[in-house]
């Protein structure tokens, strides 16, 4: 699977979690509590990518991560184990 | 009491079967009309009893749309704390933007700390925890954060003091098939004591896993035993061919407010709580006891200062259960036995089902709808009577004017509630 194509799966995960965002307002290099993702969300949101990808990553391996792009990476690196 | 002044009522609202407001939820009253139907889905396992009075084709934001008077600010905030919510949390939004609207709570405000919060609910998220189980035995990790808010009672108050921007006392009460009255009690209390000044109080309803509805069909407690094919005839409170409580689903909402707050914001008392009685049976099990349905009554009656000539209308617990019935009957009778032919009673389970958590405050607001309209709604499947010297509503409902009524609900555990309402026109 592509890079490409989890941030599409992230993308839609980030749409269902916030329902009030636009598709335009996400862009790769933002952060999320900028568009609107409190704590929680933001947990949900790795959630569930995860379930969408079907990977299982301890949550200790997104500690350092800072935003999307970060998010992509990680869950990249994963998928293709 | 200790503050002597009054504690009325000055908003309600309601999500029913047969009603998804106070005007549509009027209507069914005087109509008679009952929401119990086969139920549209089939359990997984699939059980014996297959009818409820559920709600049915449920759109949250459709029915969020249609409250009049919700400020846009107040609007979109219900919807984003909603539309991902559980079913529970949707309905009770509902209900309690209509009270709180009906109260003009949004227009002649309150100081957000002299408002409380009693949610009458327990054990609602029952279905919701039930429904993610299978996923959760094959993928632990993919469980959803909100989980560990979602399925707290407390969920409730924290989404509603965050709607509502209430900052005083907030609780989530439970008193079984009494949680109703038992959450109006407690926030009766909380105003009695001057702690609060206005009481958002809000009736969680019943979404019964399947474990639920098999557990009350085990215990002997649910009816559709020989009605299952017949849902129009299985609840029938006070008849002979009575078996068990049909299930209902409801969201309700009142707004209990002292009567200088009332007058201060110039906004109308719909009736006046004026007394209640609240007493345990010393008793774990399900059966229901005539002494403390009696006590509960008749301290009530002491309470509002009225005497038994002053009711002349119980709005009964009522479930259809054989020896809840019976029970009831007695003690109404062992009080009421020299004004039988002065006193009325109907039972609003015929018609919303038992709604279990919220059933006492469904039958609160459908007293104070009878008063406010000045007739009585009809009594459904009352062919035999299980006693013949209580007056009993009939099949349709008659013009009639309330002056102080009795409304009853007990709950498994020896759970006694009793609450006198006075008309004020």
């Amino acid at each position: 699977m592509s890079r490409e194509e989890v941030y599409d799966i992230v993308q839609e995960t980030i749409m269902d979690v916030i329902p009030d965002v636009e598709k335009e307002d996400i862009a790769i290099e933002k952060q999320l509590k900028d568009i609107g993702a409190n704590s929680i969300d933001r947990m949900e949101i790795v959630t569930m990518s995860m379930r969408e990808l079907n990977v299982k990553i301890p949550l200790m391996s997104f500690a350092g991560v800072n935003n999307i792009e970060g998010l992509v990476n990680v869950l990249h690196e994963n998928v293709n184990n | 009491m200790l503050l002597n002044q009054g504690i009325g009522i000055t908003g309600m609202g309601i999500v029913s079967s047969i009603g998804d407001n106070i005007t549509t939820f009027t209507h069914s009253l005087q109509q008679g009309i009952s929401g119990i139907q086969t139920k549209e889905a089939i359990t997984k396992p699939p059980l014996s009893v297959t009818i409820a009075a559920e709600i049915r084709n449920f759109s949250f934001v459709e029915k969020l749309k249609n409250i009049p008077n919700v400020p846009e600010e107040k609007f979109k905030k219900a919807k984003r704390l909603g539309q991902r919510a559980p079913f529970v949390i949707q309905m009770t939004i509902l209900a309690a933007l209509q009270a709180w609207t009906q109260a003009k709570l949004f227009e002649n405000t309150v100081a957000s700390d002299r408002i409380g919060l009693v949610v009458a609910g327990q054990n609602s998220t029952q279905n919701y925890q039930y429904n993610l189980l299978s996923q959760f035995v094959d993928n632990p990790e993919y469980l959803s954060p909100r989980y560990a808010l979602e399925f707290l009672e407390t969920n409730q108050v924290g989404v509603l003091s965050e709607l509502f921007e209430i900052e005083g006392e907030g609780v989530a009460v439970g008193g079984a098939s009494a949680t109703g009255n038992v959450g109006i009690i407690k926030g009766h209390q909380l105003l009695a004591l001057g702690i609060v000044d206005v009481c958002l109080v809000v009736g969680v309803p019943a979404d019964l896993s399947p474990l639920d509805i098999q557990g009350f069909i085990n215990i002997g407690a649910m009816g559709g035993k020989t009605y299952n094919d017949q849902p129009s005839l299985a609840c029938r409170p006070f008849d002979k061919k009575h078996e068990g409580f049909i299930y209902g689903q409801a969201s309700t909402s009142v707004i209990l407010e002292n009567q200088k707050s009332a007058d201060q914001r110039v906004v109308a008392s719909l009736a006046k709580v004026s007394g209640y009685g609240y007493n345990l049976d010393k008793n774990s099990s399900a059966n229901p006891n005539l002494t403390g349905e009696e006590k509960a009554m008749k301290t009530a009656m002491q309470n509002a200062e009225i005497s038994t000539s002053d009711v002349n209308y119980i709005n009964t617990h009522g479930s259809s259960s054989p020896l809840g019935d019976q029970t009831e009957a007695e003690a109404i009778f062992n009080i009421f036995k020299y004004h039988t032919d002065t006193v009325y009673l109907n039972a609003t389970k015929g018609l919303t089902g038992h709604c279990l958590y919220t059933a006492g405050m469904v039958e609160i607001i459908a007293t104070v709808i009878q008063m406010k309209h000045g007739f009585l709604h009809p009594n459904r499947n009352l062919k035999n009577p299980i006693h013949n010297e209580l007056q009993f509503c009939g099949k349709v409902a008659t013009k009639y004017t309330i002056q102080n009524a009795l409304c009853n609900s007990f709950g498994f555990g020896g759970i006694n509630t009793a609450i006198v309402l006075e008309n004020i026109d």
